[in-house]
């Protein structure tokens, strides 16, 4: 869409904008319209022509409950475009910070709420990790498998020579880490995919792979394991599609932890991975709702296991296709009081042979390129803030900006406390603004030529995927480029 | 959001919320309302993000001791939520996940005082 249009001052509106069109930036948006007693404009916008970040682009296309938020955030924006008291307006396919400045946002509206996510990657940091064919971030690999249209179609990824890939590694036991496992894993189970979003072409290149081993490998203990129950309840039941998981002894073994000391959760954990370790008959009944199948009925043999203490130094490749080989790691142990790791000298490194490498230390939030001349903090992954307002380079208040979800607290957290987070700092915006005289600045945002989709397009964008999708028996059929996606709303 | 259906005469079943700042709200409702969509139905502060799929723990309530024995008991994926929510307590349910019925008339659930509903768990 090429439209002249200008966020106009004044009016009797304070002026909202919101960078970021994730969980963080709608629930923020959701928040203010339905809590400010003042008329406000709520601007949302977003770097990509589709709205809802990893909501579309990181939770597992087999987790579609979790992207119910999605109707909320619909809800939201499909009441107040045409609403009485507030404004709101959904702007796509614009970056802040590129086509559209930071520095003009702030100049223009009474308030501005940085919500745009985690969008790079944290590194090993060792040899190999970025020139070895078969090595990929999680974030790549997530973005890939949902279809993000900057990775959709890489080459990189499509090009791979899945039908080698037998053995993997992955680095790092988050949630993301168990997501991946559990895709990888599971590759050839059309009952799991054929209906969801996934990326079509991606679980193409997937079921190609013979995968026979998939290693979730961290650097502290099991106690110290990052995953949730509930992911990790997903793979040890993926044991009914003849799919085991495994545990060295060293690492697990029943009546190994003093429970009294831990919580509900790793107390429900440690019973958990008890039970499944347990032959099937031997089990108490929750942990057998799913008959496992005889040995005659699994084609393929499959395992992954939680492997521990253990730090990623090497990533060796043959020499000639520049293919993934190996990895090597060094031992680590724990140093008391604080469980600090430590390399356990007395143990020899290891090498394990693997075909792939997913790298999942979390997704790294990256400062925009304006933060250093507007003087704005950025500390640890992070915008700097106090609650929420963010903060100068000094350490002090930088007017009428914040900060809501992972961009603001670093990589962390599910979508209910990006949730509380965003709802926390809405409600700081209408304190403040409440109190702060309006921007009286005439300086109007001008879209000018800059090709970009409303909530209208989107809508269409939707119900066209959806169509798609249908068509195919699936639910959605995501669009794979940047140019599909805006073909769509023409025609 | 919620759209409750209107108990039958005669039939009615009561439930009563305790809200964050203490206030109490008795409502009379049909069998088979979730604890979710009364609360929504009567915009008390209950997010249910995930739409009420188990998915997101922002429905969590703690339920009166009382009444608590008398709810089928949890299956693991809502227990796998609760290890999320802040706050948990011994008779924490997932509001999504309690249905009216007879066997529970007259149920008492608080609403978590706390204002952050959920731990900041990891999902990296
Ligand atoms: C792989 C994965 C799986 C997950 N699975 C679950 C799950 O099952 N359940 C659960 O509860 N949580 C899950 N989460 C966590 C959940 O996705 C996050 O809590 C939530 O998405 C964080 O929201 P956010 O808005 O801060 O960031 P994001 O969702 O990343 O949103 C940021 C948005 O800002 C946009 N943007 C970036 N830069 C700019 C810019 N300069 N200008 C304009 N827009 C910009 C991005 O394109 C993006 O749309 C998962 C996370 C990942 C990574
Ligand atoms: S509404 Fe999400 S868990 Fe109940």
């Amino acid at each position: 869409m090429i439209w002249r249009r200008h966020l106009s001052t004044g009016q009797g509106y304070k002026k909202i904008s919101i960078v970021g069109s994730g969980p963080a930036g709608f629930f923020t948006a959701y928040h203010l319209l339905n809590k400010s007693k003042i008329p406000i404009h709520v601007t949302v916008w977003e770097k990509l022509p589709t709205p809802f970040g990893l909501s579309r682009y990181g939770v597992a296309p087999d987790h579609p409950e979790v992207k119910n938020c999605e109707e909320t955030f619909t809800e939201c924006a499909r009441k107040f475009i045409s609403d009485k008291h507030h404004k709101f307006e959904f702007i796509g396919g614009v970056e802040i910070g590129n086509q559209i400045k930071l520095k003009d946002l702030l100049k223009s509206q009474d308030a501005v709420v940085l919500s745009y996510g985690c969008t790079g990657d944290k590194k090993l940091h060792i040899p190999g990790e970025t020139d070895t064919s078969g090595v990929f971030s999680s974030r790549n690999f997530v973005n890939w498998y949902n279809g993000h249209p900057d990775i959709a179609q890489d080459p990189k990824l499509l090009d791979f020579e899945w039908s080698k890939v037998k053995n993997i590694g992955i680095i790092g036991n988050g949630n993301v880490a168990m997501d991946i496992a559990r895709i990888l894993l599971s590759n050839r189970i059309d009952a799991i995919w054929k209906h969801t979003d996934i990326s079509s072409v991606a679980l193409e290149c997937l079921r190609n792979a013979p995968i026979e081993n998939v290693k979730i490998i961290g650097r502290r203990d099991f106690v110290h394991s990052k995953f949730t129950n509930k992911e990790l309840r997903e793979l040890w039941q993926l044991e009914r599609y003849g799919i085991f998981g495994k545990i060295d002894k060293e690492y697990f073994h029943d009546g190994m932890f003093d429970l009294s000391q831990f919580d509900r959760a790793f107390k429900r954990r440690v019973e958990m991975c008890s039970e499944y370790l347990k032959p099937f008959t031997q089990r108490k009944k929750n942990f057998k709702k799913f008959p496992i199948p005889s040995p005659s009925d699994v084609y393929d043999k499959r395992t992954w296991e939680l492997d521990y203490l253990l730090s990623p130094i090497k990533i060796n490749k043959c020499p000639q296709t520049s293919r993934l080989e190996s990895l090597t790691l060094s031992h680590n142990k724990l140093a008391l009081p604080e469980n600090k790791v430590i390399k356990d000298e007395e143990k020899a490194d290891v090498e394990y042979p693997m075909d792939l490498l997913i790298t999942s230390l979390g997704y790294a939030g990256i400062p925009l390129e304006e933060f250093n001349a507007l003087g704005i903090g950025f500390e640890r992954g992070h915008v700097a803030n106090k609650q929420g307002r963010v903060l100068t380079t000094t350490n002090d208040l930088y007017p009428k900006l914040y900060a809501s979800g992972w961009i603001r607290k670093g990589s962390q957290g599910v979508i209910a406390s990006t949730m509380e987070d965003a709802f926390e700092v809405g409600d700081r915006v209408i304190q403040d603004l409440f109190v702060q005289p309006s921007t009286t600045e005439s300086f109007d945002i001008n879209l000018g030529k800059i090709r970009h989709t409303t909530w209208a397009d989107w809508e269409r964008i939707n119900r066209q995927e959806l169509k798609n999708g249908k068509e195919e028996g699936k639910k959605r059929t995501k669009f794979l480029s940047i140019e599909d996606i805006m073909n769509s709303i023409k025609s | 959001h919620g759209h409750l259906k209107k108990p039958v005469p005669g039939e009615e079943l009561k439930v009563t919320f305790v809200l964050k700042d203490g206030e109490q709200k008795t409502y009379e409702v049909s069998e088979g309302e979730t604890l979710l969509d009364i609360a929504q139905g009567n915009d008390l502060d209950m997010e249910g993000a995930c739409g009420g799929s188990c998915a997101c723990s922002t429905c969590h309530v703690i339920v009166d001791p009382d009444y608590y024995d008398a709810i089928p008991e949890p299956e693991d994926d809502e227990n796998d939520m609760l290890d999320l929510a802040y706050g948990l307590t011994e008779t924490s349910r997932l509001g999504c996940q309690v249905k009216m019925s007879k066997d529970i008339d007259g149920i008492r659930v608080a609403l978590p005082a706390m204002t952050r509903n959920v731990n900041n768990n990891d999902f990296k």
